[in-house]
């Protein structure tokens, strides 16, 4: 599903370089729950803008679904993180003005679907996270739960190939973060390849697999990792 | 990117813009509000400049259809509606009518001589002082100066010389002050009897209200003892030939004073066209500086939306990062922009046709000024807001459609 090898990344920040990604390789198969975990300056935001198509490496290839991403221009990035990726981030980015139903359908809408199979489409991806009641509510109208499976909905329903969560219980209470968490479980146990971003240790331990960054490097790979 | 999902972007892309503009009601408003005036005024002014051109317009041709006037004397400029014309030395000849006469009639339709002169008018004990006319039968027609009562005199008058006469409503109502019918009443001018025949219309002009016409063969026996005449009045077959007819007239004239040049001549000739075309010239020229005044505050309504669409591209960076993310094109975020500013100027647009249409009656309608809205300032103003829109907010959402997906996600 995602075959990164030897991935460079610098930026210029104020006077001096910073080495943000120097040399990584990375591969995840469809259906895994990765964790990539990894102090702040780890790299672990570089890595995963490029795993989410925001941005571009320097160097070295990255091959999502079998297509090489790593030299697309901004609009065909546009395009791959329409079809293939889908974001849940710590603070949920919903649309404010725009309700359940309607934030669910955007993805949908920047591929051009009709109104009618796009909110047939997002109604049944707002069941399937347990929302059938809260549709038509605004985003200032829901729990930060509630929010937050709101953004996953989003993030599914345009059939992607992998979920980036962006420290996504960041922003919640522990018991509503477990739910969301549970919420995660389910959806990889159902077939969706996860990949979730943290550097909460107890958080990583439910992924399958964890990758931990140090200075731009991944230190390590392994399966099954209890804390 | 097929045409269905083209039309599914525009749809949304509206319908986006919509939400977002009525969830700013006020400040969409304040925003659209310079496009208001802009346009309004534009509509507005355009139709006061061209009411008044189709005031005088209208004014002019109530002289006569397709007039050119023949005047002894040296030339005046176009003075077609000189207001005195009395007592002008007699210098035009029946050569000179006759050769009028004999062109064909598809140059001239029909003339009437005409001299005046003031007279002493009296009717019982009332004195009263008048312009004594001495003209043709044609003359109201020619003038486009008719009886309102009674009837205007005959060839049958011309040759019998009647002593008949048609007066102008300003003298009727100082002869006749009791309102009595006038008609077959014996009024006296300069002494001689003449039989009242008709009222003239009311036209507003002194000299035509507080004139009296009679028969020209008449007055050259009683009053003038001149064959000649002071004027020739000419009613032209069509506009398209006033000055194929003018230059006629002129070197006709000029070869039989045997004199080279109209700089010369003892006679000018006004032209209906000169006037109108003068007078439609100052009205346009009007209009149009009117209407430019108008469209510079509706540049400065332009500059207020891009203003607003900054504001409003930065307030909403966390938004289209998250639209960026979710797979938003630069050109999805640029026309999302642009519709909205499109929307704003084009409603305001609308709004200012409106309020055009309703200045433009209400000038009418309490301050007595002529306005006419023409269609084609309704479709300049608008579509110049539509254009203002696409100009001033195609840089805001240039801005917007440039963003980093990252840094517009980080953004707080």
């Amino acid at each position: 599903m995602i075959h990164i090898s030897d991935i460079h990344k610098r930026y210029q920040m104020g006077p001096t370089m910073v080495n943000a990604l120097g040399g990584v390789s990375l591969q995840i198969e469809a259906g895994e729950f990765v964790a990539i975990t990894g102090p702040s300056g780890s790299g672990k935001s570089t890595l995963m803008n490029i795993i989410g198509c925001l941005d571009s490496p320097d160097s070295g290839s990255y091959l999502l679904a079998g297509e090489e991403v790593a030299e697309l221009a901004p609009d065909d990035l546009a395009e791959i993180r329409n079809l293939r990726v889908g974001f849940v981030f710590q603070t949920f980015n919903l649309l404010p003005r725009a309700t359940a139903l309607e934030n669910v359908e955007l993805p949908l809408i920047y591929r051009g679907i009709g109104a009618r199979r796009r909110r047939a489409t997002a109604q049944a991806m707002l069941e399937r996270v347990g929302l059938d009641d809260r549709m038509t509510h605004l985003p200032t109208e829901l729990s930060g739960g509630q929010s937050q499976r709101v953004a996953i909905a989003r993030a599914l329903v345009g059939g992607p190939a992998l979920i980036l969560a962006d420290e996504p219980t960041g922003a919640l209470d522990t018991r509503t973060g477990e739910e969301i968490m549970a919420l995660f479980e389910e959806l990889n146990h159902d077939g969706v390849t996860l990949i979730l971003v943290t550097h909460d240790n107890a958080l990583a331990a439910h992924a399958d697999r964890l990758v931990r960054l140090l200075d731009g490097l991944i230190v390590d790979n392994r399966a099954g990792v209890i804390v | 990117m097929t045409g269905r999902a083209r039309l599914v972007m525009l749809w949304e892309n509206s319908a986006m813009s919509f939400r977002s503009i009525l969830s700013n009601k006020v400040r969409a408003f304040l925003t659209a509000l310079g496009v208001v005036i802009g346009v309004a005024s534009v509509i507005g002014l355009t139709a006061l400049g061209h009411g008044a051109g189709i005031a005088v317009e209208s004014r002019l041709s109530n002289l006569g259809a397709n007039l050119l006037i023949v005047y002894s004397g040296e030339p005046r400029g176009t003075s077609l509606v000189r207001q005195r014309t009395t007592n002008i030395a007699p210098m035009l000849t029946a050569d000179d009518l006759e050769f009028i006469d004999s062109l064909p009639s598809d140059l001239v339709v029909k003339t009437a001589r005409e001299s005046s002169q003031n007279g002493q008018l009296k009717f019982e004990n009332r004195n009263t002082v008048a312009t004594v006319i001495g003209t043709d039968p044609n003359y109201p027609d020619i003038r486009n100066f008719h009886p309102m009562y009674g009837s205007f005199f005959s060839e049958l008058d011309m040759e019998s010389r009647r002593n008949v006469v048609a007066i102008g409503v300003q003298t009727y109502r100082e002869l006749f002050p009791d309102g009595r019918d006038p008609l077959g009443a014996t009024i006296r001018i300069n002494g001689l009897p003449f039989h009242v025949i008709a009222i003239m219309e009311e036209k507003g002009s002194p000299t035509q209200d507080a004139s009296v016409l009679i028969p020209f063969t008449t007055y050259r026996r009683s009053l003038s003892g001149s064959d000649n005449y002071a004027i020739i009045n000419i009613q032209a077959a069509s506009t398209d030939v006033m000055y194929e007819l003018q230059s006629t007239i002129e070197n006709e004239m000029l070869r039989l004073r045997r004199v080279p040049s109209m700089e010369m001549a003892n006679f000018y000739i006004a032209n209906q066209m000169d006037l109108i075309g003068t007078v439609t010239g100052v009205a346009d020229t009007f209009t149009l500086l009117l209407a430019g005044i108008a469209a510079i505050s509706l540049l400065v309504g332009g500059i207020g939306i891009m203003n607003i669409m900054l504001v409003s591209v930065t307030e909403r960076t966390r938004e289209i990062g998250v639209r960026m993310a979710l797979g938003a094109k630069g050109r999805h975020v640029m026309t999302q922009f642009l519709t909205e500013a499109v929307i704003l100027s084009a409603g305001g647009g609308l709004i200012g046709v409106l309020l055009g249409y309703l200045f433009s009656w209400g000038a009418q309608r309490f301050g007595g000024l002529a306005s006419v809205v023409t269609p084609d300032s309704v479709l300049i103003a608008f579509s110049f807001a539509v254009v203002i829109g696409l100009f001033f907010g195609g840089y805001p959402a240039y801005r917007a459609s440039r963003l980093d997906p990252i840094e517009a996600l980080r953004y707080e």
